[in-house]
C-alpha cells in the first residue's frame, strides 16, 4: 500500500518567503500614502454606497484577503494606491490611464477584468467616476483590513547580497587532511576534508578497465577498444593514466562529446517549432562552432564573448560571426497572434538562456514582476533586455539573419567574386529585359497580349516606415493617378524603401465560377474583393511563400482593392488568379529582375511558347541562351554560402522600457543598460559607437561584464559544469539555477577553487578536466559500502564514484563503434537516419521536413543528426535527449519498457546487430569462442571470464538446435543480446 | 530475480525535490519497481512507497483528494468545429444570412470589423429531458446530453492552429511545455504497467500540425509523454517481434541476457537501476502481448461494435478509435486522446472553404461513434469515472471568411466545448456567446478553467500540482492559477 502523500507539491519543502524583505519596505513606505486629504463627506458617501459594494461583489474574491491575483488587493486605500504587480491600477483624475478602467472596459492587447464576465456598465460607469473624481478612499476605521501584501519597487537588502553565490570568488587554503598522500591534487584535498569531518573513507581505485571506461566515455561519449583498453591495461608505468587523459584530451572527439554539453544548454536545435518547423539556414555552422570551440579549447571567455557579441569584436573572425547564431537558435512562430508580444517573446528567451546559461540565474523570472525568490528586480530583466533590444528581430533567413560565408583568407577574391557575377547577371538582365520588351510590344502589336483586368485602376502612393501594413485610409499620400494599363504596379513609387500603395479598381470577371487568387509580396500585401479580404500576406518578409484564396464570383464587375508595403530591403509583388475558362494570369506588372517569385515565370513561358512566332527564330533562339545563362549565374550565386547570426538595426539603440506585467503593449518605465542590483547595479559603459557602425555595441558591454574575472558567477557555474559532467552532478546540483532556491554547493570551497584555477589557467577548460580526472576522488571506484551509504546515501561528500547511464547520444554511437560502422566525419550540414514510417505517421504531412542521408552519412555521430524540434529520432528521444525549446542543463536518466521494446525489437537495432555479427565472423574467424568473446570484449571493454563465454556458446548452440536458427541467425542474436547488456550502457 | 537483501539507503532523506534536481538518479518507470520488490530486491529499512515516490515517476501515486474521474479521454476536434452550427443555439443568425454587418472578428486573415453572417446550415432541436438544442449534424450524440455539461464560453489567446493547439493541449501558446495528458500522469502515475499512461490515437490522415510536439512531456521526463497507439497494425512502436524472430527465440535471449545482466547486478546491487533495467525486458515482452490483446477489438460482441459505428464505412475508423478507448480506459490507462481529423485543411474541422461539406463530413464519421462510447461507458457503470472532453482548439466565426461561400474562419473570442461523465452535471450548459454566437459574453472561461477542471475532477488540485523548472514551480494552470468550472460538477 502507498500511504497518501500530502500533496505532490516538491516546493513546499522550502521556506521562500522573502517576508522580512518585504516589511520592510512596506515600513518605509506607508507614510509617504498617509498625507493625502481626507475625503468629503460626499466622496465618502459616494464610494459607499457605490464604489464599495462593487469592489466588493465583484473583485475582492481574487483581490483581498484570500487571493492576490496579480499581486492585487482592492480592499483597502493603501493597497489600491500601491496597486500589483504592475505598479498602480488608478491614476487619480484619469480613468482613461488607470488600468483598472482600461481592463474594466475590456480594452483591447491588455487584462480583461473580471475575467468570467464584462461588468454592467453602470458598474464600470461608477468606478470611472470615481477614479475621474480622484479616486478618494475614506480613512479606514481600525477593523478594515489591514494591507499584508504593500509592495514598493523590490529592494536589495545586504541580506540578499550575503548570498553565497553572490559572494567574490574566493582561492582558500588547501585545507589538512588525516591522509595527505591520498590527497596529491588540490580536488582530492577538498574532498577528502569533508570525508574526514564525516567520518567516510574514499572508495578504492577504480579497476584500469572501469578507469579506461569512464574516462574514454566522459571526454569522447565513445567506448575505448579493445587494442586501446589492452594498452592500457599493460602500461604500469606511472604515467599511464595521466598519458590516456591526454590522448583524450587531444581527440577530435573530445569536442564532439563536450560541444554536445553545450548544445543541451543554449537550446540547440535546426528548426523553428509550430506548425511549420522549417529548418533554420545554416544552423549547423554554430553546431560545428562549438566542435571547434572546445578541440581548440578556445578561452572560456573568448567563448562567451564570441557568442554574445562575435560580431562587435574588433578582431572578428567568420568564427566569432557564426558564434552569434546563438541568439538564433529558439524557439520561433511565424505566424504569432500577436506580434509584439511575440517580439518580447523573443527576447524573453535571450534573456533566459544568457541569465541561466552563463550567470546560472533565473532572470526570467522577473519579466512580469518582481523576481518571486531572488534579489532580482523586474527592472534587472529590462536591463538585461535592453542589451538586445536593438536586435533584428529573427526572420528565418535573409539579410538579417544571415551574412555570406567566405573562406578566411579569401575575403577580398570573394568580393571580387561577387562584383563579377554582380556584372555579369546585370548585362544578362538587360539582355533578357531588352528582349522581353520587344516581345511585349511585338505581342501588343499583334493585339495578343492582353491587358490587365483590372478596370478603374488607381493608385495612392504612400511613404514612411512600417512593419505591417498600416491603415492607409487614415493617412494622407504623397501621390496618386491611374494605372491604365490595369495591372497593380509599383512603378509609381520614389524609391525602393520605406513606401506603401493603395491600389483600387473593378475587376471584370468573365463568368460564374471559382477563381484562385495568389499573393506574394515582399513586404506585405493584402488583397481585399468587394469589400472582403481574401488574402493576407502581412508582415516582414520575402517573396517565395504565395497566399492563395479560392472564392466563387458571379459574372460582372467586382471592386478589387491591393494594399501594400515595403520596408527595408527587397520588393516585390506578383498577384495572380485563375479562373473556370483560362489559368493563372498576372493581376501585378511584371518585374523579373526584381524578384525570385514563381509565379513570374509566366512571362517566361509565353515567351517559351509564342517567343519564336514574335520575335523570330534569331533573337528567340538568343533570349533562351540568355535565360539559360542567366540560371547558370543564379546557380552560382545560390552556392555561396551564410551564416546565421545576430544583427542590428543601426548604431543608436531605441528606448527600452519595463513591461507592466511581461505585457508588450503596456510600457512603464524607460531603463538604461546595466547590470544586476545584487551585484553592485553598475550602469553599463557602452562607448559611442563608430559613424560606420552597424550595432550599438551594447552586446559587447554585455559580454565584457560577464567575462569579467570579478563576476562571481561566471566561472563558478561553468567550473561547475565541468564537475558535473565528470561525476554525474555538480558541486551545485542546480546548474542553471545558483538563485536562493538553488541547491547549495556540497563543496564550496573546491568550486571556488576550480573557479579560481580556470581563470588563473587563461579560462581553458581543458587544464581543468585534466587537474579534475587526475585527482584520486575520479578515479575512486564506484562500489559499495554498506558503512558509507548509511551514512550519505547520496553520496553529497563523494565518498565514491557513482555509476551512470550512458546518454542518448552514447548509446546511438556506441551500438555504431562496436558494430564498426561509425562514420566519424566531421560538420557540415545535418544527417538525416531513417526514422519509422509510425513515427512519421504523427506529423501533419508525414516526412515533411526529414531527407534521408547516404548510407554512410546515416551511420555519423548523433551530434550531427539534424536537429528538429518536432520529430526526434525514437532511440534519441527514449533514451532522454534534452528538450531543445529552452535551456536543459540536466538530463533525465529514465528506465522505461519502450526502451527495451526498441532495444530488442527496433529496426535500427537489429540492423546494428546483424553488421555486428558480420565484424564478430569476419574478425574472430569461425571459432564460436572467439566470437562470442570479441562480442563481450567489444561492449564490455574487459576480457570475459570463461563462463560467461560458454553462456553465450550455449545460447548460439540452442538456438540453432531448439529453434532451428542457422548459425549466421543464431550469431546475429547473440549480438543483439551483447548490445543489450547493462554493462555495455551503464559506466562503474 | 535474485535473492539478496540490500539496503536501499540511496533514496533516504532526499526530498522530492533534491531527486527532481539531480533528475539523473532512479527515473523508472511504470510498475518496475513494484515488480522489483515483489521479486525481494527491494526489501531494505525504505518503505515500498517511498521508493515508490522517488524512483518511479509513474507508479500510481494517491490523488489530493477524493477523485470524481479516474481516466480521461478527450476528444479532440482538430482545426476547430463551429459552435454555432453544432451546440450554440443562436435562432438571430438564421435571419441575418448574407448580411453584411459590423463585427469584431480575429482569424487566419487578420482582425476584421465587419463580416457577412453565414446562417447555421443545419436545424436545431432540443433533445432530452433538459431540452438541449443541438443541430442535426448530431443526432446520436443529440440522445446523450442528459450526460454532457456544455461550455459555450470558451476563450483560447489564440486563433491560429499552431500556437492555439499547444495551448489545448499544454496551457501555453508557446512551445515546449508539458501536456494536459503528461501533467495527469505526473500527478497520478498509471494503473497498468503494461500500457502506456498517456496513450494518443491519431486521424488515419496524419498527425495533428507541430506533431509530436501535441503530446510532448516538454520539461518534464519523457516517461510522462504520450504514446502513439495505432487502432490497426502494431499498435506500439516495436511491439512487434522482427521477422525471423520467433517468441521461443526472444525468450532464449532474453533468458540469456537476464543471466549476464544478474551477474553484473550481483557486485552492484546498490544500484537500483541496473535491477529496474532488468525487469523493463520482462515489461516489454509481457507488454508484447497484453498491448494486442487490449486492442483486439474482435473480442466486443457484433452489439457493441456496431453501437460504435463499426459496421458502417463512414464511422468505422473513429468508431474503431473510440471502442479503442473504452479498453484502455478498463485496463486503467490514465489519459487517452483521440484525434478527430487529421493533417491540414478539410481533413480536419478547419472549414474554411466549404462548411456545410467539410462539418457534414467531420461531424457524420464521429456522431455515432462518440455517442456509442459513451453509451457504452454508462451502460458498463464506467462513465462515472471516466471524464470525456469534446472540443477543439478554437472555434469558428459566425461571420464567411470570403466574398462568397460558407466557410469560416478561426475564433477563439468564443466557443463551445462539452464534458461528461468523471463526475460532471450531466444536463447543463453554463456560459454564452453574444447572439452572433462569437464572442463569450457570460462566465467566460478561459482553456486554463478547462483544464483546472479536469485536474479537478481527477483529485489534484490545480493550483497545487507544481512541477519544479526554471526556478519556479511550474503549474499547468500557469502561474496566476485558474478556477476549475464549478457549474458543471456535479
Amino acid at each position: 500500500m502507498v500511504p497518501p502523500s500530502p500533496s505532490i507539491t516538491h516546493g513546499d519543502l522550502m521556506p521562500r518567503s522573502l517576508l522580512p524583505a518585504l516589511l520592510l519596505v512596506i515600513l518605509s513606505l506607508s507614510h509617504v500614502l498617509a498625507e493625502e486629504k481626507a475625503p468629503t463627506p460626499e466622496q465618502t458617501r459616494f464610494f459607499e454606497s457605490k464604489v464599495r459594494p462593487v469592489l466588493v461583489e465583484q473583485c475582492i474574491k481574487c483581490h483581498g484577503p484570500d487571493k492576490q491575483k496579480a499581486g492585487l488587493r482592492l480592499d483597502s486605500r493603501e493597497a489600491v494606491e500601491t496597486g500589483g504587480d504592475s505598479g498602480p491600477i488608478v491614476v487619480a483624475g484619469k480613468p482613461d490611464e488607470s488600468l483598472l478602467i482600461q481592463a474594466l472596459r475590456y480594452e483591447e492587447d491588455g487584462p480583461k477584468m473580471p475575467p468570467s464576465k464584462r461588468l454592467p456598465a453602470e458598474q464600470v460607469e461608477v468606478l470611472t467616476q470615481w477614479v475621474q473624481q480622484g479616486a478618494h478612499w475614506p480613512v479606514e476605521t481600525a477593523s478594515a483590513p489591514a494591507s499584508t501584501i504593500r509592495r514598493g519597487p523590490m529592494v536589495i537588502t545586504d541580506n540578499d547580497r550575503a548570498h553565497w553565490a553572490f559572494q567574490p570568488i574566493q582561492r582558500g587554503q588547501l585545507p589538512h587532511v588525516n591522509n595527505p598522500a591520498w590527497a596529491t591534487n588540490p580536488v582530492d584535498a577538498f574532498v577528502l576534508a569533508k570525508l574526514d569531518a564525516k567520518g567516510l573513507t574514499a572508495n578504492p581505485p577504480a579497476s584500469k578497465v572501469a578507469l579506461i571506461r569512464r574516462a574514454t566515455y566522459d571526454l569522447t561519449g565513445l567506448p575505448p577498444t579493445p587494442q586501446e583498453v589492452d594498452a592500457f591495461v599493460a602500461d604500469t608505468s606511472p604515467k599511464a593514466y595521466e598519458a590516456l587523459i591526454d590522448r583524450l584530451l587531444a581527440s577530435p572527439r573530445y569536442g564532439e562529446k563536450w560541444a554536445r554539453h553545450w548544445l543541451d544548454l543554449v537550446r540547440y536545435a535546426e528548426t523553428n517549432s509550430y506548425e511549420r518547423d522549417n529548418p533554420k539556414p545554416s544552423a549547423w555552422r554554430y553546431r560545428d562552432y562549438v566542435i571547434r570551440a572546445f578541440n581548440d579549447d578556445k578561452p572560456y571567455d573568448r567563448f562567451i564573448r564570441e557568442q554574445l557579441a562575435g560580431d562587435e569584436l574588433p578582431d572578428k573572425t567568420n568564427d566569432s560571426v557564426i558564434a552569434t547564431g546563438y541568439y538564433r537558435l529558439g524557439i520561433w512562430d511565424d505566424e504569432p497572434t500577436d506580434r509584439d508580444q511575440a517580439r518580447f517573446d523573443g527576447l524573453d528567451d535571450l534573456v533566459a538562456t544568457t541569465g541561466q546559461v552563463f550567470l546560472g540565474l533565473t532572470i526570467d523570472c522577473a519579466r512580469c514582476h518582481d523576481h518571486k525568490i531572488d534579489p532580482i528586480p523586474q527592472k534587472d530583466y529590462y536591463k538585461l533586455v535592453s542589451f538586445f533590444n536593438n536586435t533584428n528581430s529573427f526572420r528565418n533567413g535573409g539579410p538579417t539573419d544571415e551574412v555570406p560565408y567566405v573562406e578566411p583568407g579569401r575575403e577580398l577574391a570573394y568580393q571580387e567574386r561577387v562584383r563579377e557575377l554582380e556584372l555579369q547577371k546585370n548585362e544578362v538582365r538587360e539582355a533578357i529585359a531588352e528582349i522581353e520588351d520587344e516581345f511585349r510590344k511585338g505581342y501588343q502589336a499583334g493585339e495578343k497580349l492582353p491587358k490587365g483586368d483590372i478596370e478603374e485602376l488607381r493608385y495612392r502612393f504612400y511613404r514612411d516606415t512600417w512593419t505591417t501594413l498600416p491603415e492607409f485610409d487614415a493617412l494622407k499620400p504623397e501621390d496618386s493617378g491611374e494605372l491604365p494599363q490595369g495591372l497593380f504596379d509599383l512603378k509609381p513609387r520614389t524609391r525602393d524603401i520605406s513606401f506603401g500603395f493603395v491600389f483600387e479598381g473593378t475587376l471584370v470577371v468573365p463568368e460564374e465560377g471559382q477563381y484562385t487568387f495568389t499573393l506574394d509580396s515582399d513586404d506585405g500585401s493584402r488583397l481585399t474583393l468587394g469589400g472582403n479580404i481574401i488574402a493576407t500576406d502581412d508582415g516582414i518578409h520575402g517573396l517565395g511563400d504565395p497566399k492563395s484564396a479560392k472564392v466563387t464570383l458571379q459574372r460582372g464587375r467586382v471592386p478589387i482593392r491591393l494594399d501594400y508595403f515595403q520596408k527595408a530591403s527587397g520588393l516585390g509583388l506578383a498577384v495572380t488568379w485563375s479562373g473556370p475558362s483560362f489559368p493563372a494570369k498576372f493581376l501585378s506588372a511584371i518585374e523579373p529582375t526584381k524578384t525570385k517569385s514563381k509565379a513570374l515565370a509566366d512571362l517566361a513561358s509565353v515567351i517559351r511558347t509564342d517567343g519564336a512566332k514574335v520575335l523570330g527564330v534569331e533573337r528567340f533562339e538568343r533570349y533562351r541562351s540568355l535565360v539559360k545563362k542567366a540560371q547558370v549565374l543564379r546557380e552560382q550565386e545560390a552556392a555561396s554560402e551564410s551564416i546565421l547570426c545576430i544583427t542590428e538595426q543601426g548604431r543608436v539603440a531605441p528606448d527600452t522600457h519595463l513591461m507592466l506585467r511581461g505585457n508588450a503593449h503596456v510600457p512603464g518605465d524607460k531603463v538604461e543598460p546595466g547590470f544586476l542590483a545584487v551585484l553592485g547595479d553598475e550602469k553599463a559603459i557602452i562607448p559611442e559607437p563608430p559613424a560606420d557602425a552597424k550595432t550599438t555595441g551594447r552586446r559587447r558591454a554585455l559580454a565584457d561584464w560577464i567575462t569579467s574575472p570579478t563576476n562571481p558567477l561566471t566561472a563558478r557555474v561553468i567550473a561547475n559544469r565541468l564537475f558535473q559532467h565528470h561525476f554525474g552532478r555538480g558541486i551545485v546540483r542546480s546548474p542553471n539555477n545558483y538563485g536562493v532556491q538553488g541547491d547549495k554547493p556540497t563543496h564550496p570551497e573546491l568550486l571556488d577553487w576550480l573557479a579560481t584555477e580556470l581563470i588563473a589557467q587563461g579560462w581553458h577548460l581543458k587544464p581543468l578536466h585534466r587537474l579534475i580526472m587526475t585527482s584520486q576522488t575520479y578515479q575512486m571506484s564506484s562500489n559499495a559500502n554498506p558503512e558509507a551509504s548509511a551514512k550519505d546515501p547520496m553520496n553529497d561528500s563523494l565518498w565514491r564514484m557513482d555509476m551512470r547511464r550512458l546518454t542518448a547520444e552514447e548509446i546511438r554511437d556506441s551500438i555504431l563503434a562496436v558494430s564498426g560502422q561509425l562514420n566519424l566525419t566531421m560538420s557540415g550540414p545535418g544527417v538525416f537516419p531513417e526514422i519509422p514510417a509510425e513515427v512519421m505517421a504523427g506529423q501533419s504531412i508525414p516526412g515533411r521536413g526529414w531527407g534521408k542521408s547516404s548510407a554512410e552519412n546515416q551511420a555519423r555521430r548523433s551530434i550531427y543528426v539534424h536537429a528538429k524540434r518536432s520529430l526526434i529520432m525514437p532511440i534519441l528521444e527514449g533514451f532522454d535527449q534534452a528538450e531543445t525549446d529552452r535551456s536543459s542543463p540536466v538530463r533525465f536518466s529514465t528506465t522505461q519498457p519502450t526502451q527495451a521494446l526498441g532495444m530488442i525489437n527496433g529496426t535500427f537495432l537489429h540492423k546494428q546487430a546483424a553488421t555486428l555479427a558480420d565484424r564478430l565472423k569476419r574478425e574472430a574467424g569461425d571459432d564460436l569462442n572467439g566470437q562470442v568473446r570479441l562480442a563481450l570484449r567489444l561492449t564490455t571493454g574487459r576480457q570475459p571470464a570463461e563462463p560467461e563465454i560458454q553462456r553465450g556458446v550455449r545460447l548460439i548452440q540452442s538456438l540453432e538446435t531448439q529453434d532451428g536458427l542457422s548459425r549466421d541467425e543464431a550469431r546475429r542474436i547473440y549480438a543483439l543480446l551483447a548490445l543489450n547488456l547493462n554493462e555495455f550502457l551503464f559506466l562503474d | 530475480m535474485t535473492d539478496a537483501n540490500r539496503t536501499p539507503g540511496e533514496f533516504c532523506g532526499r526530498t522530492r525535490r533534491e531527486f527532481l534536481w539531480e533528475a539523473g538518479a532512479g527515473f523508472t518507470s511504470l510498475g518496475l519497481i513494484d515488480m522489483l520488490s515483489r521479486d525481494g530486491v527491494f526489501t531494505g529499512r525504505a518503505s515500498g512507497a517511498e521508493v515508490n515516490r522517488l524512483g518511479n515517476p509513474l507508479a500510481s501515486k494517491p490523488p489530493m483528494f477524493a477523485p470524481k474521474a479516474k481516466s480521461v479521454i478527450f476528444l479532440f476536434m482538430y482545426g476547430g468545429p463551429s459552435q454555432v452550427d453544432t451546440f450554440d443555439y443562436k435562432p438571430k443568425l438564421y435571419e441575418l444570412d448574407g448580411q453584411t454587418i459590423p463585427v469584431k472578428t480575429f482569424g487566419r486573415g487578420g482582425k476584421k470589423n465587419e463580416g457577412r453572417v453565414v446562417g447555421p446550415k443545419w436545424k436545431f432541436k432540443p433533445y432530452g429531458e433538459c431540452g438541449k438544442m443541438v443541430s442535426d449534424l448530431f443526432p446520436n450524440l443529440g440522445t446523450c446530453v442528459d450526460d454532457i455539461a456544455f461550455m459555450h464560453s470558451m476563450t483560447a489567446d489564440s486563433p491560429i492552429h499552431g500556437s492555439a493547439m499547444l495551448q489545448m493541449n499544454t496551457g501555453k501558446i508557446l512551445s515546449g511545455s508539458p501536456c494536459l495528458g503528461s501533467w495527469v500522469n505526473y500527478g497520478l502515475g498509471s494503473e497498468n504497467e503494461n500500457l502506456p499512461g498517456f496513450v494518443v490515437m491519431l486521424d488515419p490522415t496524419g498527425g495533428p500540425i507541430s506533431g509530436a510536439k501535441n503530446w510532448s512531456s516538454g520539461y518534464m521526463p519523457a516517461s510522462y509523454q504520450g504514446t502513439i497507439l495505432r487502432s490497426a497494425g502494431v499498435p506500439v512502436l516495436d511491439l512487434k517481434r522482427p521477422e525471423g524472430m520467433s517468441g521461443e527465440t526472444q525468450r532464449h535471449l532474453l533468458d540469456s541476457l537476464n543471466a549476464y545482466n544478474t551477474d553484473h547486478l550481483a557486485s552492484r546491487r546498490d544500484n537500483s537501476n541496473l535491477a529496474a533495467r532488468i525487469a523493463s525486458y520482462e515489461m516489454a515482452y509481457s507488454m508484447q502481448s497484453h498491448a494486442p490483446e487490449a486492442v483486439d477489438l474482435t473480442r466486443e460482441s457484433k452489439e457493441t461494435q456496431s453501437l460504435y459505428g463499426l459496421d458502417e464505412d463512414k464511422t468505422r475508423d473513429f468508431g474503431r478509435r473510440c471502442l479503442l478507448a473504452r479498453r484502455l480506459v478498463e485496463r486503467g490507462v490514465r489519459f487517452i486522446q483521440l484525434y478527430a481529423g487529421g493533417a491540414h485543411n478539410d481533413s480536419n474541422w478547419d472549414a474554411h472553404g466549404d462548411l456545410e461539406t467539410n462539418h457534414g463530413y467531420h461531424a457524420g464519421r464521429t456522431d455515432k461513434p462518440i455517442a456509442g462510447l459513451l453509451k457504452d461507458l454508462k451502460r458498463r457503470g464506467l462513465l462515472d469515472e471516466t471524464l470525456v472532453i469534446w472540443g477543439g482548439e478554437f472555434g469558428r466565426q459566425p461571420t464567411a471568411e470570403y466574398a462568397k461561400g460558407t466557410g469560416r474562419d478561426h475564433n477563439a473570442y468564443g466557443f463551445t466545448m462539452w464534458m461528461a461523465g468523471g463526475g460532471i452535471k450531466g444536463g447543463t450548459s453554463v456560459g454564452a456567446t453574444d447572439e452572433l454566437g462569437g464572442t463569450a459574453i457570460e462566465d467566460r472561461f478561459h482553456v486554463k478553467n478547462l483544464h483546472a477542471t479536469v485536474l479537478q475532477q481527477l483529485g489534484l488540485d490545480p493550483e497545487h500540482l507544481n512541477y519544479f523548472y526554471n526556478g519556479l514551480d511550474q503549474k499547468l494552470v500557469g502561474v496566476e492559477g485558474a478556477e476549475p468550472i464549478r457549474q458543471i460538477i456535479a
